[in-house]
C-alpha cells in the first residue's frame, strides 16, 4: 500500500518542469528574491528525489513558515494588499509545498496551484502569447497528472506527452462551448486591482525628457478602429490625453483637486453645464479603441471625445478618466466632434490659472514674448509670428536634446534650439502666457500606423506627443502644435519618418528597430502577428455579459432564462455525448458480412431449442459444448462450425470463386439446419 | 442507528451485487458494470475550477473563464478516458492451489484485452466487505500496455478452514488523470480449499500414543540396516556411495540404509483426545505434513473415513483434504 502513495520518478520530473514553467512569467513581476528562492526549492526538490539532501526537519519547516508570515506583512506594509503581493505569496507558498511533497496527494495540491498560478497570469495579460503559453503549461501539468497514474513500467515521457495533448486537444472544444454559451455573470464584488507593474504611456506630468523617452519604445499604446471606414488624415489624428495647465519652471502637471481621478469630484467641479460650455460643428466619428493597460485612469480619444456607453467620466477640460486604473487591456467606443468649441467663458480662476508663470526665470523669453506681442494687434497674429519664429530659425527636432539649466525656456529658445516635441509645446506655452494669452500644455499621442490585414489603426508608445491649447476670445480653446513648425514630417507622415535618421529613435529595442524599419517581410510579420492580437482582442478577450447577450439575442430572438438554459444544456449534452464516442471508442458491431450473418442466425436457430451460445464463448467451443450436451445436432453443427472457422479466421490465399462456393456451402448447410431443427427438435422429444 | 443505517445500506448493497453482479468464469466490463466517481484529488481540481471561476467573474478576465471551463472539461474528459481504460477488459478465473488456513490464498487471474485497446495502472483486490470484514487482502498492480494478456495473483488471507469462496473481485483504475476513480466488481466465483492450521507439537508423544494401530514394520530413512541402492545425486554423503560398483565401471550408487520401525503409522482421531475439534484437524494436519516430509507410510482415520497407509504427494493432498472438508458434509 505505501508504495502506492510515492511519487513516481517521471511524476516528479513533469511536475517541476510545470512548476519552472507556471513561475517562469511571474518571476519577471516577482520580486528577484522570490525567484531565487523558488529556484533553490525547485533544486532542492530535485536533490531530495536523487538522495543527496533529506526532506526538510521541522524546525526548517518552523522558520519557513515564520519567514513567509514575516515576509508576507511587509509586502504588506511596502505595496498594500493588492495582485502583486498576492501573486508573490502564492508562488512562495507554491515553491514551499514543493520541498515538503512527499506524497501523491502533495503534488494534487500543487498541480491545483499550477492552475491558479495560470489564472494568475491572465490577470495580467490576456494576449495570444499569453494564453499558447497557459496551453503549454496546462499540458505539461497533465503529463505530470499522467506520469503520477501510469505505472512505470508503461511508462515513457513521450507517451505521457503524447496522452496529455491528446486530452488537451479534446478539452478544448468543450471548453469554447462552455465560454461562449455559459452565462457569464458580473462582479459578485467589486475587487481593487492593485499591481507593482510599473504605468505605461503618458503621464499626468511632463518634466523634460519624458515623452522623448517614450519615445524610444515601440510598445503598443493602443489600437483604434474607426465606424464606417473613415480615414482620418495623419495630421488630425491628436489623441488628446491630458490637459496641463500648472508650470514650476522644469515640469508641466495637471491641477490635482484633493481627490485628483473620481468622478465625485469632477462632478461638484463642473460649476457650468457641459451644453453650455461645448459648440458642436459637422460631422462626428465613430470609432473603437482598446488600450493596452497604462496602471493609469486616464483614456485617449480625439479632441472632442464624447463617451458612448457613459462608463467613465469627464474632466474638467475634457479629459476622459476610467473609474480606477487600467490594469487590463480596456476596449471602449467613442464619438468625436472633430470640429467643436469649448469654453467660450473663462472663469477667472481658470484664465488665472492658464496665466501662471514661475517668478524670476526666463528673463529673456518673457522679454522676447512682450515684444513680440507689442509688434502685432491680435492674438491670432501673436501667435503665428511665433510659429513663424519656430519655423523661420535654425530650430531642430531632435531625440537628443541638450541639457537644460535653470532659465531652461531661454536656453532653449536662443542658444540650444533643439528639442524634442516637449520642448517646443513647453516653450510656445510659456510664449503665450508671457503674452497674456491663456495657454496650456496637452499631452498624448499624435499619428498611428494602418494595419491593412483589419484596417484599424496601431498607435505605439513613440508617438507620444505634446502639443498646446490657447485660447482665444470668441473661439475658445484651438490647438496650436509647434512642433508641426519645426518639423512637419512629424506631423503629416509620422514620427519614424521625422526621425529616421535619428540614432536614438526606438533605441530601447534594437529589434523592433529591424522590424519597423526597412527589414520588409518582418514588418509584414509584424502587422500580421498584431492582426491577429487584434482579433482576439475582440473576438476572446472583450467576450463579456453583453457581448454574450448580443449573441443570444441573435441567435434565440427575445432572451429568456429557460431559452438559455435549453441552448446551454442541449449545446453541452450534445458536445459531452459527441467527445464520450470518440473517446471511448466503442468496438464496433459484429460486422454483417454473409458469413456472419448465417452462422449467426444458426446460432438464433439453435437457441430456439435452449442452445445459447454464451458470452465469448467462441464458435469451436460452442460446438463441442453443443455435441455434448445435444448430440442430435452434432452432425449439422460440425459442418457448419467448421465452414465458418475457415472462412472467418483461416488465413489462405484462396481464389474468389473457391470461397463463394463455400459461402454457398454455408448457406446450404444453413438452410439444412433450418428445415431438419423441428424434425430435430422432435427427435429429442420422441426420445 | 447511524450503525444500523448503514448496516442497512450495506445489505442492500449486498442485494444489489448479489443481483446485479452474476457469478462468471469470464467477464468482460462494459458500460454496465463500469462504476466512476472523482476521487479526493478529483474534487480538489473541481474546487479549484470553482475558485478560478470565482476569481473571473470578480476580476471579469475572459480568459480566467476560459480556464475555469477548460478544467472541467479536462475533467469530464478524464471520466470518459477512465472508463475507456476498464472498457472491454476481460477477466477469467485460473486455477487456484489449497492453502493452510492461516496463510494467504493466491487466487490466479487472467486479464485480457481487444487488439485495439490499452489498459493501464489496473489495480485488482478483494475489497473488504461485510461478509469479509477485515480480507487483508493485497493489492496487485499490472497493466496491458504491451501484451495482451496478462496473468495476476491476488493475494487474501485465508482465515478459515473449509471451502473458501473469495469475495468478489475488484478492479479499479485512475488512470490517466487521478481525477476518477473507475471501478468494477466481478464474480469470477473464485474459490480454493483451507487446510486446517499445522499446529507444531512434538512428535515422540506420538510415537507412544499409536502403539493401537501397530500393524506391519515401516521402514524409515536411517543407518541400521541395508535396504537398497539408488542413483547418486551431487550432495549424497560419499560414504554411502557403493564404491565397489563404481569399479565394476557402473554408475555411481548409493547404499540406502534404513531403521525398521516396528510399527505402521495410524493418525487417529481419538490420539488427541481432549482437544476441540479445530485443535485436533491441526495436530492432524501437522502430523500429515511432518510425516510425508520425513517419507512415512502412513494411514489416517476420521470419523466417517480410513484412509489406509500410503506414501506420496498425492496421498498427502487427499488426507489435507480430507481434513479441510471435515465436517462441512
Amino acid at each position: 500500500m505505501e508504495l502506492n502513495y510515492q511519487i513516481p520518478r517521471p511524476a516528479l520530473i513533469w511536475t517541476l518542469a510545470a512548476v519552472t514553467l507556471v513561475l517562469l512569467p511571474q518571476s519577471i513581476r516577482m520580486p528577484i528574491w522570490i525567484s531565487v528562492v523558488a529556484l533553490l526549492c525547485v533544486s532542492w526538490r530535485a536533490l531530495i528525489h536523487n538522495g543527496k539532501l533529506d526532506y526538510p526537519s521541522r524546525r526548517v519547516r518552523v522558520v519557513v513558515v515564520l519567514f513567509t508570515l514575516i515576509v508576507s506583512l511587509s509586502q504588506i506594509r511596502n505595496i498594500g494588499i493588492g495582485l502583486d503581493s498576492a501573486a508573490s505569496l502564492l508562488a512562495l507558498g507554491f515553491v514551499f509545498k514543493l520541498i515538503e511533497m512527499r506524497k501523491k496527494r502533495d503534488i494534487y495540491v500543487v498541480i491545483s496551484l499550477c492552475f491558479v498560478m495560470s489564472m494568475v497570469a491572465f490577470l495580467y495579460s490576456q494576449s495570444v502569447l499569453t494564453t499558447l503559453y497557459v496551453v503549454l503549461v496546462i499540458t505539461v501539468t497533465m503529463a505530470a497528472m499522467i506520469a503520477l497514474n501510469r505505472s512505470s513500467s508503461a511508462a515513457n515521457h513521450s507517451g505521457t506527452a503524447k496522452l496529455a495533448m491528446k486530452i488537451s486537444v479534446q478539452a478544448l472544444p468543450l471548453a469554447i462551448v462552455l465560454f461562449i454559451v455559459f452565462p457569464r455573470i458580473a462582479p459578485l464584488w467589486a475587487v481593487p486591482m492593485q499591481t507593482g507593474v510599473n504605468s505605461t504611456g503618458v503621464t499626468d506630468e511632463m518634466s523634460p525628457g519624458d515623452i522623448s523617452q517614450l519615445a524610444r519604445s515601440a510598445e503598443l499604446a493602443f489600437r483604434v478602429q474607426f465606424e464606417d471606414a473613415v480615414e482620418l488624415a495623419h495630421e488630425q489624428l491628436y489623441w488628446r490625453g491630458l490637459v496641463l495647465d500648472q508650470f514650476d519652471g522644469v515640469t508641466w502637471r495637471r491641477t490635482r483637486n484633493s481627490s485628483s481621478y473620481s468622478r465625485a469630484a469632477s462632478l461638484a467641479n463642473s460649476r457650468i453645464s457641459y451644453e453650455d460650455r461645448v459648440r458642436t460643428l459637422g460631422e462626428s466619428v465613430n470609432y473603437n479603441v482598446i488600450l493596452e493597460p497604462t496602471q493609469q485612469p486616464w483614456l485617449f480619444g480625439l479632441h472632442l471625445a464624447e463617451d458612448i456607453n457613459d462608463e467613465f467620466f469627464s474632466g474638467r477640460n475634457f479629459e476622459l478618466f476610467n473609474d480606477g486604473r487600467i490594469t487590463q487591456r480596456l476596449s471602449y467606443d467613442l464619438r468625436s466632434h472633430l470640429q467643436s468649441q469649448t469654453d467660450f467663458l473663462l472663469l477667472s480662476s481658470s484664465r488665472n490659472r492658464n496665466l501662471e508663470l514661475p517668478d524670476d526665470v526666463n528673463a529673456r523669453s518673457l522679454e522676447f514674448a512682450r515684444e513680440l506681442r507689442a509688434s502685432v494687434s491680435t492674438d491670432r497674429e501673436y501667435v503665428n509670428s511665433v510659429l513663424a519664429h519656430f519655423r523661420m530659425n535654425q530650430y531642430f527636432y531632435t531625440l537628443n536634446a541638450p541639457l537644460l539649466g535653470a532659465n531652461r525656456i531661454d536656453e532653449f529658445l536662443f542658444d540650444t534650439m533643439a528639442g524634442f516635441c516637449e520642448h517646443y509645446a513647453s516653450s510656445f506655452t510659456y510664449l503665450m502666457r508671457a503674452a497674456g494669452i491663456p495657454a496650456r500644455v496637452v499631452v498624448g499621442y499624435q499619428g498611428a500606423e494602418m494595419n491593412p490585414y483589419e484596417n484599424y489603426l496601431m498607435v505605439y508608445q513613440y508617438n507620444a506627443h505634446a502639443w498646446s491649447e490657447v485660447w482665444f476670445e470668441g473661439e475658445g480653446w484651438v490647438r496650436f502644435d509647434p512642433t508641426g513648425a519645426v518639423s512637419p514630417t512629424r506631423i503629416e507622415l509620422g514620427v519614424q519618418e521625422a526621425l529616421r535618421d535619428d540614432p536614438a529613435f526606438m533605441e530601447d529595442d534594437l529589434f523592433s528597430a529591424a522590424i519597423f524599419g526597412g527589414v520588409g517581410w518582418l514588418n509584414t510579420m509584424r502587422l500580421r502577428l498584431d492582426a491577429i492580437e487584434y482579433e482576439w482582442n475582440q473576438l476572446v478577450v472583450n467576450y463579456d455579459e453583453e457581448v454574450q447577450l448580443e449573441l443570444f439575442e441573435g441567435l434565440l430572438g427575445e432572451v429568456t432564462k429557460q431559452k438559455v438554459i435549453i441552448l446551454v444544456a442541449t449545446l453541452a449534452l450534445i458536445l459531452i455525448v459527441t467527445i464520450g464516442f470518440t473517446v471511448i471508442n466503442i468496438e464496433r458491431r459484429i460486422q454483417r458480412t454473409p458469413i456472419n450473418r448465417f452462422y449467426l442466425r444458426a446460432c438464433k436457430e439453435l437457441a430456439k431449442v435452449n442452445l445459447v451460445r454464451r458470452r465469448g464463448e467462441g464458435p469451436i467451443a460452442f460446438r463441442d459444448r453443443v455435441c455434448a450436451e445435444r448430440p442430435e445436432f452434432a452432425e449439422v453443427l460440425t459442418e457448419l462450425t467448421g465452414l465458418y472457422v475457415e472462412l472467418t479466421y483461416v488465413e489462405k490465399s484462396v481464389s474468389e470463386t473457391q470461397k463463394k462456393a463455400e459461402l454457398q456451402a454455408l448457406k446450404a448447410v444453413y438452410a439444412k439446419l433450418k428445415t431438419e431443427m423441428p424434425v430435430l427438435a422432435g427427435l429429442r422429444r420422441a426420445g | 442507528m447511524a450503525f444500523s443505517l448503514r448496516e442497512a445500506l450495506n445489505k442492500n448493497y449486498q442485494r444489489w451485487m448479489a443481483k446485479n453482479v452474476p457469478r462468471r468464469d469470464e467477464v468482460t466490463l462494459n458500460r454496465k458494470n463500469i462504476f466512476i466517481v472523482p476521487t479526493r484529488n478529483g474534487l480538489l481540481f473541481i474546487f479549484t475550477s470553482g475558485l478560478v471561476f470565482i476569481a473571473a467573474i470578480n476580476y471579469a478576465v475572459s480568459l480566467a473563464f476560459a480556464l475555469a471551463f477548460l478544467m472541467v472539461s479536462i475533467f469530464i474528459l478524464s471520466i470518459f478516458h477512465s472508463f475507456t481504460n476498464l472498457n472491454q477488459l476481460t477477466l477469467s478465473s485460473r486455477s487456484t492451489q489449497d492453502v493452510f488456513c492461516g496463510e494467504e490464498a493466491c487466487f490466479r487471474v487472467q486479464l485480457s484485452r481487444s487488439p485495439k485497446r490499452r489498459h493501464e495502472s489496473l489495480e485488482i483486490n478483494f475489497p473488504n466487505s461485510a461478509a469479509h470484514p477485515t480480507s487483508n487482502s493485497t493489492t496487485s498492480y499490472t497493466d496491458l500496455a504491451a501484451r495482451d494478456t496478462v496473468e495476476v495473483g491476488v493475494f487474501t488471507i485465508a482465515s478459515k478452514r473449509g471451502e473458501f469462496e473469495a469475495p468478489r473481485l475488484r478492479v479499479l483504475t485512475r488512470f490517466p488523470l487521478g481525477l476518477c476513480r473507475a471501478w468494477s466488481v466481478v464474480d469470477l466465483s473464485l474459490h480454493c480449499l483451507v487446510y486446517p492450521r499445522p499446529v507444531p507439537f512434538s512428535m515422540n508423544q506420538l510415537d507412544s500414543g499409536t502403539s493401537g494401530g501397530i500393524e506391519s514394520a515401516i521402514k524409515r530413512e536411517g543407518s541400521e540396516d541395508f535396504y537398497g541402492l539408488r542413483d547418486y545425486v551431487p550432495g549424497d554423503s560419499l560414504r554411502q556411495v557403493a564404491w565397489k560398483s563404481v569399479a565394476r565401471g557402473q554408475n555411481m550408487q548409493i547404499k540406502q540404509f534404513v531403521d525398521y520401525v516396528d510399527n505402521k503409522i495410524w493418525l487417529d482421531w481419538d490420539m488427541f483426545y481432549g482437544f476441540n475439534l479445530e485443535e485436533r484437524l491441526s495436530r492432524l494436519c501437522y502430523c500429515v505434513i511432518q510425516l510425508s516430509k520425513a517419507g512415512n507410510v502412513f494411514g489416517m482415520r476420521i470419523p466417517g473415513s480410513e484412509y489406509p497407509p500410503a506414501i506420496g504427494p498425492d496421498h498427502r493432498k487427499k488426507l489435507l483434504r480430507a481434513l479441510a472438508r471435515y465436517g462441512a458434509e
